[in-house]
């Protein structure tokens, strides 16, 4: 696995944003994960899309049209 | 003359259960199975009960397993002491089980996203579990394909103990699919969570 800080997150504003993100991005075959929102940028029970920050073009691409993004960060 | 078991034909995990007994009162003991399953498992309970085993397959469908106790020797009274302190452990190790691949009642969808959560979680917990047990739907995390897979082996590496339910992956057809841990028996399982200091089940 990379290194963690090589990661950012998608961050939406409710779960079923994310759920429904998952999966457009699993549709594209671009690798990516589903974890707790980070503790240091929200200490809601939240969940993002977390991916490789070298795909990050792609991932925004994929999600454009589709669903509504709140936010795109560095994982840690 | 050594004790001989003949468990083939038995279902899990009854090959186990006669194996524990008959080392309950034998020092030395043969056993004979027709699977790999019961081999594993049958070798497992032998190396925890502090036994020597050695595998042979004298025939397609016969293997054959000797176990002999490592110090054969008589239990005395100290030992029995400690045995009986130690049956009810007061202290004992974290474990987590995982009877669902869903988190809580509600939304499957959900749930299955509350799972994936926790799990990736229990990485970064402090202590670490000491053992993690699979059953019913949630064996189904612990196969190739599965995407905690990453996190479990994760978990594996660091030294935490994985138990499959063997029963489980078999009724889903998924036995060869299992990714993570060890298949395990409901002797074990039962076992493990009966010494828990804690059990905590998402």
């Amino acid at each position: 696995m990379d290194s963690l800080e090589n990661y950012d997150v998608v961050l939406f504003d409710s779960v079923s944003h994310a759920i429904k993100a998952e999966k457009v991005l699993k549709a594209t075959g671009l690798p990516f994960k589903i974890v707790p929102v980070p503790k240091h940028i929200s200490s809601d029970c939240g969940v993002c899309v977390r991916f490789l920050r070298e795909q990050k073009d792609a991932v925004i691409a994929a999600l454009t049209g589709q669903v509504d993004i709140r936010e795109i960060r560095p994982f840690c | 003359m050594t004790k001989q078991i003949d468990a083939r034909g038995l279902a899990c995990p009854q090959p186990v259960i006669l194996t524990k007994k008959a080392l309950e009162t034998e020092n030395e003991i043969v056993v004979l199975v027709d699977n790999d399953i019961a081999v594993e498992n049958v070798k497992r309970l032998g190396t925890n009960m502090g036994c020597s085993v050695d595998i042979d397959q004298p025939e397609a469908k016969t293997f054959r397993l000797d176990l002999k106790k490592a110090s054969a020797q008589e239990p005395n009274a100290c030992s029995l002491a400690l045995e009986a302190a130690l049956a009810v452990p007061t202290h004992g190790p974290f474990v987590i089980v995982i009877g669902e691949n869903r988190m809580g009642r509600g939304s499957d969808e959900l749930g299955y996203i509350l799972m994936r959560s926790f799990i990736h979680t229990v990485l970064s917990l402090d202590p670490l579990p000491a053992t993690v047990i699979f059953f019913n739907t949630g064996v189904k995390l612990a196969v190739k394909d599965s995407e905690v897979l990453d996190d479990l082996q994760e978990l594996e590496a660091k030294g935490v103990k994985m138990l499959v339910c063997g029963t489980c992956v078999n009724f889903f057809g998924i036995t060869k699919d299992v990714a993570v841990g060890t298949i395990s028996n409901m002797y074990d399982i039962a076992e493990t969570m009966s010494k828990a200091g804690r059990l905590v089940a998402p």
